[in-house]
């Protein structure tokens, strides 16, 4: 934060911290131009703020101990100060007296937030959506194509939160292919679609098979990365040379 | 009273510095951190959008895992509020040792250095904070973060193979990953699930949220799925999920199973952990931490048997 002396058109310096009270910091700042002062007085909160940065406004003058801040705030049984914020606060407003920052301005009228003055609902509502995160209308995307009997099965075997991912690749693939039915066929084709439009040809395939299963999907993506740096559709045996070569210089 | 002026054009003509030198403090703790980690060749995560799908189990069975196949491992419990990890490698009780050149962290079964919340706390004393903002929640997440620095920036590891952090629980724009983001040259997340639909719906959420943030997923350890009898060792499922599909959908290899395993969980709780690598539950966490090690090797791998 700075302060910036309007008379002068400066930045106004940091002079020193004091401690004025318990949980507050007295914050110096003078003018380099006219010599003006000015001291910024932090509430418990904002003081608390600062130290949990784990720094020393001003900078540091010996080195951190090793856990320095964790050790200096976690709290003993002996401590006190808990609710110091709150009854801060509470004597603010007790007295009438505006905080220091108010947190949100009053709703202003034909305000989206409506009387619940929650600025997140209106959020909500303007996305169309319920609280559930669900599309307001709670329907179901409808699908385009036709879905046979056993791959429809197959899909509502999924659990419920895997299937519209399925569903949406699967049908993103066939839309890709120009099918309208979705068979078994085209659920299992799917799944060795490449999302980046990169086609295998079985010889690679076959050589992509020599690699143990749980580090198959990120072999096939770094040799997809490397196909499409070379600007190559199709993953020929060649390019498979090209990714081995590439990764015996990490032997 | 000065006159009324223009703000924007009177900053336009000034140069900012950084005289109460917060910039510079909070540079210096970030190179700190980067400094520390430096010795460290491998850094994962242990996480998992749902609590008590066995976190902290799998990643001290992870850590033996690889210290018995002759790695330096480290250990950092970052589950602040509910750090167990001391109290199951039987450290409960011990301190790290304060010195001029960090905190040195005790050494555990099998040599695994370790590092826990737990360290500062009484027996039975919950975490909790001075001051008067000690229970706001933004000013909790603020100092939650800067503790988690702190133990990555001021504990002494030295030369490790592997460190592990175990995660507390959360999905997405909470603490899990931003606390992984803070780690420098992050090696991955292995992300711990049941088989239940509920815990694999949060866990999903968790592995978005994890990629959004650029972290690399190395894959899924599926924990209890299934249940081994301590008297006559058959096993018995204890859920009806399926975690195999869920890596199907994200894309990720399951790493492996583990049987819930009274006879294991037993020895934890009292702090004598079974280290018997010949016992089968363990010889499934060697196996996974072998996949483990492959895959952060895998371009060796692939240069073999392409």
């Amino acid at each position: 934060m700075k302060f910036v002396c309007l008379n002068c058109e400066t930045y106004m310096n940091f002079e020193k911290v004091e401690k004025p009270g318990e949980g507050s910091l007295g914050v110096f700042f003078g003018c380099p131009s006219c010599g003006a002062k000015f001291s910024m007085v932090t509430n418990p909160g904002e003081t608390q703020m600062v130290s949990s940065l784990g720094v020393k406004l001003g900078g540091r003058t010996v080195a951190p101990e090793p856990f320095e801040m964790t050790r200096g705030t976690l709290k003993d049984e002996a401590s006190a100060g808990s609710g110091q914020m709150a009854a801060y606060l509470n004597e603010k407003i007790q007295a009438g007296q505006p905080v220091a920052a108010s947190p949100a301005a009053p709703p202003k009228s034909g305000d989206k937030t409506g009387s619940s003055g929650c600025p997140f609902s209106a959020m909500v509502a303007e996305m169309g959506l319920t609280s559930s995160g669900q599309p307001a209308n709670g329907a179901p995307a409808k699908s385009e194509f036709t879905w046979t009997a056993d791959a429809k099965e197959k899909l509502d075997r999924l659990p419920v939160f895997v299937k519209p991912m399925v569903q949406s690749s699967v049908e993103a693939y066939a839309r890709k292919q120009g099918y309208t039915t979705i068979t078994l066929q085209v659920m299992d084709d799917s799944k060795n679609d490449s999302p980046n439009g990169i086609a295998w040809t079985r010889e690679a395939e076959q050589r992509l098979d020599n690699i143990p299963d749980f580090i198959r999907p990120m072999a096939r993506k770094e040799i997809e990365r490397l196909a499409k740096e070379r600007g190559v559709a199709t993953i020929t045996a060649q390019v498979m040379d090209d990714a081995k070569d590439k990764f015996m210089k990490f032997m | 009273m000065a006159p009324d002026k223009d703000l924007k054009t009177i900053l336009g003509k000034l140069r900012y510095s950084d005289d109460a030198k917060v910039v510079q403090q909070i540079t210096e703790q970030m190179q700190q951190v980067q400094a520390r980690m430096a010795g460290i060749k491998h850094k994962l995560v242990v996480m998992s959008g749902k609590g008590g799908v066995g976190k902290s189990m799998t990643t001290v069975n992870l850590a033996l895992a690889l210290a018995r196949q002759h790695s330096r491992v480290g250990l950092l419990d970052v589950d602040l509020n509910g750090p167990c990890v001391p109290r199951m490698l039987g450290l409960h009780g011990q301190s790290l040792t304060m010195t001029p050149a960090g905190a040195v962290p005790p050494i555990g079964p099998l040599g695994i250095k370790v590092a826990s919340m737990d360290f500062f706390l009484g027996a039975a004393s919950p975490v909790r904070w001075k001051g008067p903002m000690d229970v706001s929640p933004v000013w909790l997440g603020l100092m939650e973060m800067n503790v988690i620095r702190e133990f990555l920036a001021d504990v002494v590891w030295g030369e490790l193979d592997y460190l592990l952090a175990d995660l507390p629980p959360g999905a997405a724009a909470d603490k899990p990953p931003v606390i992984a983001g803070f780690i420098p040259d992050l090696a991955g997340a292995i992300v711990v699930t049941t088989p239940s639909e509920v815990a694999s719906d949060v866990v999903q959420k968790s592995v978005t949220y994890a990629r959004d943030m650029g972290i690399k997923v190395l894959g899924i350890v599926e924990n209890m799925s299934e249940y081994r009898c301590p008297s006559c060792g058959e096993q018995n499922e204890l859920f009806e999920g399926n975690t195999e599909a869920m890596c199907e959908v994200l894309d990720l290899p399951l790493l492996g199973r583990i049987p819930f395993d009274r006879k294991l969980a037993r020895t934890f709780d009292k702090g004598e952990p079974l280290l018997d690598e010949t016992y089968p539950t363990i010889q499934r966490y060697q196996e996974i931490a072998g996949r483990i090690r492959t895959l952060l090797d895998y371009k060796k791998v692939l240069a073999e048997k392409l």
